[in-house]
């Protein structure tokens, strides 16, 4: 049966539309949920907040989860499904960068985006200061173009570069994010609490 | 007021949440397995299987060739002895039991092609369609009635009789042109070496040409 848009059963026109819908609820929730402040996205850093580890995490894991599920019930060809592609040191260069404005900055793009829709003037400047890096960016891509490009690994995940059961990967995956939270609670406890 | 064995209860809601998780994740190894088929669903296969569209007729394919399609690609499943033998011209020779080798999986795994199965009659063409279609490879199709039919439609069409109606004979003439495409000689249309007679010289009239004679020399001047 599904994924719905490869086999017909919504129109493809129709692809744009959603994303827009899960864009906007995703935001919604993102900043019901305290992600539209800096303090307690760079928490997680600093010791005294882990929601985004655990929100992310879980969100990850609770997908693929389901997903299995769905593919082993049939009604989801899980095959079917976009894998991101892998350019192998673009990744690790561009997460370390990202990293670095995460900590500095206290957003990550998305939730920097839901706190200028509340109004966040840091968050303005961190919005300004994706332009920029964008721009140089561009325009320093023949520069780039070799990282960017290079070191391509194809579509592949994590199951089929380890040759592992993608039950057993995902149920040692839940085992030790629940072990990482509980952690993180103690290490929580430990930190000197900060308000915000 | 609260409940309080709810509260208790809720103490927990964390640890009781990480549980359901685990058990969720663990159910998924502990589901009992089983093989999942490759390729389309039996409901699709059957539909594919039923529809009269996965035949291509052989004036169809006379057409093909003597235009040039290069569209399409002809695939011989029968054995080599009898591609050897006789075979349709431009057809490719892969037999059945070597259909789903390696090499020979980008013939029929592709979608730029229109791959037509040829065998004796439908019957090994068919089963070579049954198994790409079932791999969901795209645009097969089966010559119907194979080399058979196409030795006795187009090679060796039937002569329509006087009470049959004209678009028989126009098919007749259609297949009777395409045989000739495909090197069929018809006595009829041999052209016959036309004699030439040597022409007849015609008579000659000879004019005799009154040679002036030469005067004798005058005196004068």
């Amino acid at each position: 049966m599904g994924p719905l848009i490869p086999n017909d059963i919504i129109p493809y026109e129709w692809n744009n539309v959603i994303a827009i819908i899960i864009g906007i609820a995703f935001g919604f929730i993102l900043e019901s949920s305290g992600f539209s402040s800096s303090r307690k996205l760079a928490g997680v850093f600093y010791g005294y907040d882990f929601a985004v580890l655990k929100v992310f995490f879980t969100a990850a894991l609770t997908a693929i989860i389901g997903l299995l599920y769905m593919d082993y019930l049939g009604y989801l060809d899980i095959s079917k499904l976009y894998i991101h592609p892998t350019y192998l040191w673009g990744a690790i260069i561009g997460g370390a960068i990202m990293g670095v404005g995460f900590v500095a900055g206290g957003f990550c793009p998305g939730t920097s985006l839901c706190a200028v829709a509340i109004g966040k003037i840091d968050a303005m400047i961190y919005v300004l200061g994706i332009m920029i890096g964008v721009f140089i960016f561009s325009e320093a891509y023949t520069l780039f173009e070799p990282i960017y490009n290079g070191y391509f690994e194809g579509n592949i995940t994590l199951m089929d570069s380890l040759g592992v059961s993608p039950y057993w990967f995902v149920f040692i995956l839940t085992v030790a994010a629940v072990v990482i939270f509980a952690l993180s609670d103690q290490i929580r406890k430990r930190v000197k609490k900060v308000f915000y | 007021m609260v409940n309080r064995n709810v509260v208790k209860v809720l103490s927990f809601r964390y640890m009781i949440l990480a549980a359901i998780f685990i058990l969720l994740a663990a159910g998924l190894v502990l589901l009992p397995k089983y093989q999942k088929h490759e390729g389309i669903v039996p409901e699709k296969l059957l539909s594919n299987a039923i529809n009269p569209q996965r035949y291509i007729s052989t004036d169809k394919l006379a057409d093909v060739l003597i235009n040039q399609d290069p569209s399409y690609l002809l695939i011989d499943v029968r054995s080599e002895d009898d591609f050897t033998k006789y075979s349709i011209p431009n057809s490719v020779n892969i037999p059945l039991a070597k259909l789903l080798d390696d090499d020979n999986k980008s013939y029929i795994n592709q979608d730029q092609y229109n791959v037509v199965f040829i065998s004796d009659d439908n019957f090994y063409a068919d089963q070579a369609w049954m198994f790409g279609n079932r791999l969901g490879y795209k645009n097969l199709k089966v010559l119907k009635g194979g080399v058979n039919e196409w030795y006795s439609t187009i090679i060796n069409p039937p002569v329509p009789t006087e009470e049959m109606p004209a678009n028989d004979f126009e098919l007749y003439n259609t297949r009777k042109a395409a045989s000739m495409y495909f090197g069929v000689a018809y006595p009829d249309q041999v052209a016959k070496p036309v004699k030439v007679e040597p022409k007849k010289a015609a008579p000659t009239q000879v004019v005799p040409v009154k040679k002036k004679k030469k005067l004798p020399v005058e005196g004068g001047c």
